[in-house]
């Protein structure tokens, strides 16, 4: 074992100093340089990781962003025909990787570079690998909140004043990831009945449910709503960019999820797809994921970058995702009807 | 020519026809039984009520101010008129979801114009400010399906009429507006079809109330429901049918020949006080909006911060052209490709349905017209369901063990679909305009010996040419600025510009969305600019100077 281990050490380090930095694959070889990988994915923050990624390797990734929605459905049409146009799938919600794992449109990969991930952080069969962490934060616009005397959030029970009410802006879960996290944290950490009663009091406070989960930020960035419940890297943009905002995590604990990254099943360059998942898992990937987009990254080993909130210093709700998929259904079916009392 | 109308057939069948049936059927076909598609149905409903009513507002509203513009800015001599043309222009040349930001800024709670200078603190949302937005957006397009036909109006009628003594308030309302019913009926259908298909602007302002358009989008993208937004897409084609019979009621054939030559910029000698007031106070009123809107746009796109620190300054274009402009090339090459060949298909097609009359021509006019109302994303996923198969999707059966050529996974199919997808814009455009063209000239042509293609090429086209140039316009500004149909189809490594626009406007930096907006009309207009340029030049090198016809 220790001679194994040894070896490994050794040929890490011989890779590393071949390279010059903290990554190996042994998929990779020189033959690879020049290849070009398409990748979907849900933002185009994605842009620097993927050109770090050529310089490093030689392998270009073209990237083409969509809604989660839009990439499962693309997914599933282009697996049906047999036209593979993705190879790679990065970023989006960690249910949409579930729903498509199971519907068998990735394809299982045991990437030595995911033994850094804690079990929470990956599909147990690797499917799909987490990468940053995104956290559910309120954007609030504090002139408002100073024009209005109203007290500044800081715990869930704080959206419940009634001076916030019909200021409160927050996306449809049904149709949003993150709304659709924060309903099944709630439900989860305060069990069933107290549950949907806070649920209860905070529909009141909503004036209507967004379509998008970009749509509460612009809303109360334009002054439209005081309070807008959001997802982010854990970066400081919006707050920097607009000098009435202000980035709340709540005290009591926020909903979080791991940015995922799969490999499409049919794809015709599985080797470079599986340089690019050693790459981005490895301490390298992580560290250029930290720095670009601003980003807590799940490997414990990578330091976070500057203006990104310390994720220790965040409060996060113990969340259990596998359940969060499987309950869907039921929980938007009880959610509607709670919102048409 | 009775070849080139079949292949034109075939080609409506396969990319028109089989993607609606195909996007159809991949909804109902799994069903196991009727209750449930019963109750997909029943769901759909009340979407399908609000989708209709705001529709029908703002049918009235945009074709009253898009026919007011066009009669204001080419009819009546007043200062500003030709900036006044701009103006008009302008909405179709802008991204539509710049437009619906700028719109909450201006008209918001915290709205510059609402709250900053009257005080109010109204919300944006609800039906009010999608019809608000739409309005905005399609008196645009009926300003343009108007004015693409107003040359070929007979002033000569009008004198007529005064000369046996009628009002000119009279001479207006029947002579002049009567003889444009086949243009305004034609914009109104079009408004009409275009806000049933919207999803852009209830998505954005529509709070509680979405449309059916917007519920499917939001079916596909948020809930992964194809199905249910398959089923609930298929209740948008029965008002479009609808808006169709009322469309050939409105037209009586054979009654707006004009028998003059094309007029450009005629005033109006005599005409009613009142009427050219109200026609210049709409067109001024719509201009003036536009104005606020599109300027508060630019206002956005060079201040450090939208709506809150206006020094002036570059940043937000740095931050905008910071990525790859290849997806700039990439979408003028589209744009300019597809509004070729779909408005000269969609014109040629109206002549071939209007004039020779061949079999089945109704039915492909309906069917070539359908695409306007089938919301983008659902017309898509039609393309996703049957070209991912080798032949147009009739590989599915017969050659499966076949590898290509199948149409998904390459560029073609993107440029196939916006050709269709905008077809109908030439073709409705065109039929107006040949309401008004006498067929007698064609006749006598023929008779003269030329040749059925030489009938079209050398009489018809040039007669068309304003419908060839308004639909060239509306599908060149539609395919630089949307995006929704081929959202499915683009690959990875070949993007539209528009798409960029889209994340940098739903990410958080609105001023750099702002300049990417001001970028994406400027270049868009410019391109119309030296388009029309180009066109006149070839016209004016070309047409030798003909005795009598000076004009």
């Amino acid at each position: 074992m220790k001679k194994r281990i040894l070896a490994c050490a050794v040929a890490v380090l011989a890779i590393a100093a071949a390279f010059g930095d903290d990554w190996s694959s042994s998929s990779y070889s020189a033959a690879l340089k020049g290849t070009r990988l398409s990748l979907y994915g849900v933002t185009d923050t994605v842009r620097p990781i993927l050109d770090a990624f050529e310089s490093d390797t030689g392998i270009r990734v073209d990237h083409l962003t969509m809604k989660n929605g839009e990439i499962l459905q693309r997914l599933k049409n282009e697996a049906e025909s047999g036209v593979a146009i993705a190879d790679l799938w990065f970023t989006g919600g960690a249910d949409t990787f579930i729903t498509a794992a199971r519907a068998g449109l990735l394809s299982p990969y045991a990437s030595p570079a995911a033994a850094a991930l804690g079990k929470d952080m990956k599909d147990p069969e690797g499917r799909w690998f987490g990468t940053s962490l995104t956290l559910v934060n309120w954007v609030v616009n504090a002139d408002l909140i100073a024009e209005k005397g109203l007290r500044m959030p800081e715990t869930w029970d704080d959206l419940l004043q009634p001076g916030l009410r019909g200021e409160v802006s927050m996306p449809d879960p049904a149709s949003s990831g993150t709304a659709y996290n924060v309903v099944s944290a709630i439900l989860q950490t305060r069990g069933e009945a107290a549950g949907w009663a806070y649920l209860d009091a905070l529909i009141k406070q909503v004036p209507f449910f967004t379509p998008r989960g970009s749509d509460p930020a612009n809303l109360v960035v334009s002054g439209e709503a005081i309070v807008g419940i959001n997802a982010s890297n854990g970066d400081r943009d919006l707050e920097v960019q607009n000098p009435h905002i202000r980035l709340v995590y709540p005290k009591d604990g926020t909903g979080w999820w791991p940015q995922p990254v799969a490999i499409v099943k049919g794809t015709k360059k599985e080797a470079a797809a599986r340089v690019f998942i050693d790459w981005i898992l490895s301490r390298r990937g992580m560290a250029v994921i930290a720095s670009t987009r601003k980003a807590a990254v799940v490997r414990t080993d990578v330091a976070p970058p500057e203006g990104v909130v310390d994720i220790k210093d965040v409060a996060l709700f113990p969340t259990d995702f596998q359940a969060n998929a499987a309950d869907r259904e039921a929980i938007l079916r009880l959610w509607a009807q709670h919102l048409g009392k | 020519m009775k070849a080139a109308y079949w292949a034109l057939v075939a080609l409506v069948l396969y990319f028109i026809v089989a993607p609606i049936v195909g996007v159809a059927l991949y909804g109902v076909l799994p069903s196991s039984s009727w209750g449930e598609l019963g109750a997909m149905l029943g769901r759909s409903l009340p979407y399908l009520g609000r989708s209709l009513f705001v529709a029908a507002v703002v049918t009235v509203a945009a074709t009253v101010v898009g026919t007011s513009g066009a009669l204001a800015t080419r009819r009546l001599a007043f200062p500003g008129r030709r900036l006044m043309r701009v103006l008009f222009a302008l909405p179709l040349a802008s991204p539509p979801f710049v437009g619906s930001l700028s719109f909450i800024m201006l008209f918001g709670r915290r709205g510059l114009i609402t709250n900053g200078l009257l005080g109010l603190s109204v919300s944006p949302f609800g039906w009010r400010g999608v019809a608000a937005l739409e309005v905005v957006s399609f008196g645009a397009l009926a300003y343009l399906v108007v004015s693409s036909a107003i040359d070929r109006l007979d002033t000569a009628q009008e004198d007529a009429a005064r000369t046996l003594g009628a009002s000119e308030r009279r001479v207006f309302l029947d002579v002049t507006l009567g003889s444009m019913r086949p243009e305004i009926a034609t914009a109104a259908a079009l408004v009409f079809l275009g806000s049933l298909a919207d999803f852009g602007t209830p998505l954005i302002l529509g709070g509680k109330f979405q449309t059916l358009a917007s519920d499917l989008y939001i079916q596909i993208t948020g809930l992964y429901d194809m199905r249910s937004a398959a089923v609930s897409g298929l209740l948008l084609l029965l008002p479009s049918a609808a808006a169709f019979a009322c469309l050939r009621a409105a037209i009586v054939p054979g009654a707006y020949y004009a028998t003059g030559s094309p007029i450009r910029d005629v005033a109006w000698r005599d005409h009613d006080k009142g009427v050219a007031a109200a026609l210049v106070a709409v067109s001024a009123l719509y201009s003036a909006f536009v104005v606020a809107q599109f300027g508060f746009i630019a206002i956005g796109a060079f201040s450090t911060h939208w709506s809150r620190d206006l020094t002036p300054t570059l940043a937000n274009f740095r931050e905008a052209l910071k990525g790859d402009l290849s997806p700039f090339v990439n979408s003028a090459v589209l744009a300019f490709v597809s509004a070729l060949a779909a408005s000269w298909l969609g014109v040629a097609l109206s002549y071939m349905i209007k004039r020779r009359r061949y079999p089945l021509a109704r039915a492909v006019d309906v069917a070539a017209t359908t695409p306007a109302a089938v919301p983008g994303i659902l017309f898509g996923i039609g393309y996703l369901v049957v070209f991912r198969y080798p032949l147009f999707g009739a590989g599915r059966w017969y050659l499966t063990s076949l590898p290509p050529p199948v149409l998904l996974g390459t560029g073609a199919v993107v440029f196939l679909l916006c050709i269709f997808r905008y077809l109908n814009v030439g073709l409705r455009a065109g039929s107006a305009l040949l309401d008004h063209v006498d067929p007698d000239l064609e006749d006598a042509a023929r008779n003269l010996g030329r040749s059925e293609f030489g009938v079209l090429a050398d009489i018809s086209m040039p007669l068309l040419a304003p419908a060839m140039y308004g639909s060239f316009l509306k599908t060149f500004s539609t395919t630089m600025t949307t995006l929704g149909a081929i959202i499915f189809l683009i690959l990875p490594s070949n993007k539209v510009a528009v798409q960029q626009l889209f994340q940098v406007v739903t990410g958080s930096g609105t001023g750099a969305a702002a300049a990417l907006g001001v970028m994406l009309s400027t270049f868009t207009l410019g391109s119309l600019a030296l388009m029309r340029g180009a066109v006149g030049l070839v016209s004016r090198l070309a047409s030798r100077p003909a005795p009598g016809n000076a004009a």
